[in-house]
């Protein structure tokens, strides 16, 4: 196939003889390349991180019993539902937790070693012996990353007792102030005749509900409330786009005889930043694009201008306008295709920095984005070509007679 | 001479220069929008963030611990301490007054509860509820300030996430109020005998009165559905939830939603260690704290606390998109300048002929650059003055489009633009008109 031959015969000539030039839109493209690259590569990993962000709000779906009661009828759960959840296979990595709620009395007993050392008989202390009502919290976890539905202080709290074997009871900002407690204070927990004693940590502040709570291991407060394997709900921490957050809920929804509410301050206030934040990202992109195509086509512009000589010539020695052009558009796809593979893999490399500034994670490479990033370099340096088409115009006659 | 020279090259090659000026444009009106939308955009995000609720929670310091399960407080009426009304108005003369975005008084009660149909006779036999939560609050509840504006608030407005599924919200100071979801679901309407489910809006409430007994009939306006435990609970005017307590003008918690500066390392220390000036630095930030102390200097006997699963995951998640967007805006930029840069070099290389011809009749090499520069400069100007308004559409559109409010004028982003376009066009003419300036003039007037 001569015409074949021939064909990239000229492209490389066009090439070798243009160098500067080329060289000008090659850096356009690959420079386009780059930001495109890295953009898209940040937009899907800052979406899929977004999500991970959002977690820090904490619990998004709460499964609760479905019919709720009042404290004198309460209604629970089974606590096996909660194990079912550890061990499924899609919803045991969920950071989970659940809790059984209940009144109990407390009262602080007088310092051991207070008592000891004064000898005294023990009398009934008006401020510190006198038993108040609170909520007790039994609460357990699992899944990964538990603190995003428990305060950071219960877990460490759960891992330490299981260590020293002694009752921990964390008591919540209001409800530590209320009862005058101390950490290291040690506390009497009574429900009827039942009665556990525990050593107090006090919680910071989170201003809600916990903080007036106190809160135990689950085995140990189902002991004391007398609901062995019951609770009262389970808490998670659903990841994903709100999409696949509300898929989770229609499955979950399946459970029999529970109520899965998704906490909708969350889940809807989410949502809508969500969309906002990758709203302004696929903004950007776009906008990226049509700033590269219009630097590629202001370089090819003058590119034409040059190569009205050449088209003047191939013209007159029979070149079909239709085979000249497809040269030059083969010319600015080999561009794209060059820029693109360069500038591709120089803006992933640079997401994979921008990732770690922004969010502290080096952003993962995506290896879908490297052949999007170059097919949309390619393309934009094919309508950035759009200038030679004037070429065709030409008439070899006036060229050769040095007209403009 | 100068100015004829300039007005003819733009006279003579009219296609040429508005092509340059094109890109020059349409390449600066993609950073004008850019950069208005990302300077626009933090605020409007931190708006975005309240729709996560209140921030900050206020509570009587007085209070007894409280019973609460499930966002139902159960302790009896006369336990715990109240919290004026009448002072609420002052959280609007805070010095962040205008970063408070919304409040609302609670007062929690419950009380036996019956339901009655449309055609029942009152006193009839009602279908009874038992004991259930009644929820006293605002919704666009209009509050006189000191400053003698009105300022309407409410729940709807601390919390958008509550929806009327079902009729519409009680209006202030109405014998009205709205069923939650559950309860509404659970309890139907008796009607000729037969028991309906789902409870019909406009029927009748009927709640016994604590101070003298007599009962209270409220209408059903509404059903709401929040997601939380008050889709288990009735939804009643604040006056109407102190008539039934007996305590007017009290209420026992406020929530409120006020916009923040993310809290940094400055943020989090503890304000009584900070040196006088950088605690007035401190005051005078919207840090969450500080708005917190403000509060609690006018509300006397109020124990102000942070919601801090609402502020905390605002600060971090907000604080990442702002640097992730100011990246982005940086990309942008940086492409606009490399197009604009790009065009208005291919511009100086077009006119090769041009300058060996001046050259060869005897111009320097600093006169054809500040000749060329100068032309570029103009260029620069009307291109990156056209370029701005259409970026400011632009951004328009896209602001509208992403946040449904167009963004405000900025000055910065004006001085921004036409800056870049004159230290961009300049740039990119520089290198071309280095090398023009070593042309020979001899080869290039021969054609070669």
């Amino acid at each position: 196939m001569p015409d074949r031959k021939m064909f990239w015969r000229i492209i490389r000539r066009l090439l070798s003889a243009n160098r500067g030039r080329l060289f000008v839109i090659l850096l356009a493209l690959a420079a386009g390349a780059a930001i495109t690259a890295a953009l898209l590569n940040l937009q899907v990993d800052a979406k899929r991180r977004l999500t991970t962000e959002f977690r820090t709000l904490g619990a998004n779906v709460v499964i609760a019993p479905a019919e709720s009661g009042t404290p004198e009828s309460a209604q629970f759960l089974n606590d096996s539902l909660f194990a079912d959840l550890s061990e499924g296979m899609d919803t045991s990595s969920i950071p989970k937790a659940e809790f059984l709620y209940g009144i109990v009395k407390v009262a602080k007993t007088p310092d051991v070693s207070a008592q000891s050392s004064a000898r005294l008989p023990v009398t009934k202390d008006q401020n510190s012996g006198a038993s108040r009502d609170v909520i007790l919290a039994g609460f357990a976890y699992s899944g990964n990353r538990p603190e995003q539905v428990l305060s950071p202080v219960l877990v460490a709290a759960t891992q330490k007792m299981v260590e020293t074997n002694i009752p921990i009871c964390d008591a919540g900002e209001r409800a530590a102030a209320a009862l005058k407690l101390r950490t290291g204070d040690t506390v009497a927990l009574m429900n009827g005749s039942k009665k556990i004693t525990c050593q107090v940590q006090t919680l910071p502040s989170v201003g809600s509900a916990e903080d007036s709570q106190i809160f135990l291991d689950l085995r140990a407060a189902q002991a004391l409330l007398d609901q062995p394997g019951r609770i009262s709900l389970i808490q998670l921490s659903v990841p994903g786009r709100p999409r696949e957050i509300q898929d989770r809920i229609a499955s979950l929804r399946r459970l029999p005889g529970v109520d899965v509410r998704p906490i909708r301050q969350f889940t809807e206030g989410e949502a809508k930043i969500y969309d906002r934040i990758s709203g302004i990202l696929s903004a950007t992109v776009a906008l990226v694009l049509v700033l590269t195509a219009l630097c590629v086509m202001a370089a090819m512009t003058n590119v034409a201008m040059e190569r009205r000589n050449d088209v003047g010539l191939m013209k007159a020695i029979g070149g079909a306008t239709r085979r000249v052009l497809r040269l030059f558009v083969a010319e600015a796809a080999l561009l794209g295709l060059t820029g693109g593979l360069l500038g591709g893999a120089a803006g992933i490399l640079i997401s994979i920095w921008l990732g770690k500034q922004v969010f502290g994670v080096s952003a993962q490479p995506r290896l879908i984005v490297y052949p999007v990033a170059v097919a949309l370099t390619i393309i934009v340096a094919i309508a950035g070509a759009y200038p030679l088409r004037r070429l065709a115009n030409i008439r070899p006659a006036a060229v050769f007679r040095g007209e403009g | 001479m100068f100015i004829r020279l300039v007005a003819d090259s733009f006279s003579r090659r009219p296609r040429h220069k508005l092509l340059t000026g094109a890109a020059l444009a349409l390449g600066m009106a993609v950073a004008t929008a850019a950069l208005s939308v990302s300077l626009d955009v933090g605020d409007r995000l931190a708006r975005e963030f309240r729709s996560l609720g209140a921030n900050l929670v206020v509570t009587p310091q007085a209070d007894s611990l409280p019973l609460e399960i499930g966002g139902v407080d159960y302790r009896p009426v006369n336990a715990g301490a109240y919290l004026p009304e009448s002072d609420l108005g002052k959280l609007k003369t805070i010095f962040w007054r205008n970063n408070i975005v919304a409040l609302a008084p609670a007062l929690e009660i419950s009380d036996q509860v019956t339901s009655h149909s449309h055609g029942d006779k009152p006193g009839g036999d009602g279908n009874s509820w038992g004991r259930v939560p009644l929820i006293g609050t605002w919704v666009s509840h209009t509050l006189s300030l000191a400053d003698g504006t009105n300022w309407q608030t409410g729940v709807d407005r601390t919390n958008p996430w509550w929806t009327i599924t079902k009729g519409g919200w009680f209006t202030d100071g109405t014998a009205e109020c709205v069923v939650g979801k559950n309860l509404a679901r659970k309890h139907g309407a008796w009607v000729g005998g037969h028991f309906l489910p789902g409870l019909p809006v406009g029927d009748n409430l009927i709640v016994n009165l604590h101070a003298d007994g007599t009962p209270l009939s409220l209408k059903i306006v509404g059903i709401l559905d929040t997601g939380g435990p008050e889709d288990d609970a009735v939804i009643v005017p604040l006056a109407t939830a102190q008539a039934i307590a007996g305590r007017p003008g009290a209420y026992r918690q406020l929530y409120v939603s006020a916009l923040t500066k993310p809290e940094d390392d400055f943020g989090r220390r503890d304000p009584s260690t900070l040196a006088p000036a950088d605690y007035d630095r401190w005051f005078c930030t919207p840090y969450i704290s500080s708005i917190a102390l403000q509060i609690r200097q006018v509300l006397p006997g109020a124990d102000v606390r942070v919601i801090r699963r609402v502020a905390d995951g605002e600060g971090a998640i907000l604080t990442r998109v702002r640097t992730l967007l100011w990246l982005v805006t940086f990309a942008s930029l940086l492409a606009a300048a490399l197009a604009v840069g790009a065009s208005s070099a291919a511009s100086v290389i077009e006119r090769r002929t041009e300058i060996g011809l001046m050259k060869a009749l005897g111009a320097g090499s600093g006169t054809v650059g500040f000749l060329l520069a100068a032309e570029q400069l103009l260029l620069a100007f009307v291109g990156g003055g056209l370029g701005y308004a259409l970026g400011i559409l632009l951004a328009r559109f896209v602001g509208q489009k992403i946040f449904g409010v167009a963004p405000g004028f900025s000055f910065l982003v004006l001085a921004v633009t036409i800056g870049l376009a004159a230290i961009v066009t300049l740039l990119g003419s520089a290198i071309p008109l280095r090398r023009a300036s070593r042309y020979e003039p001899a080869p290039i007037l021969r054609g070669e």
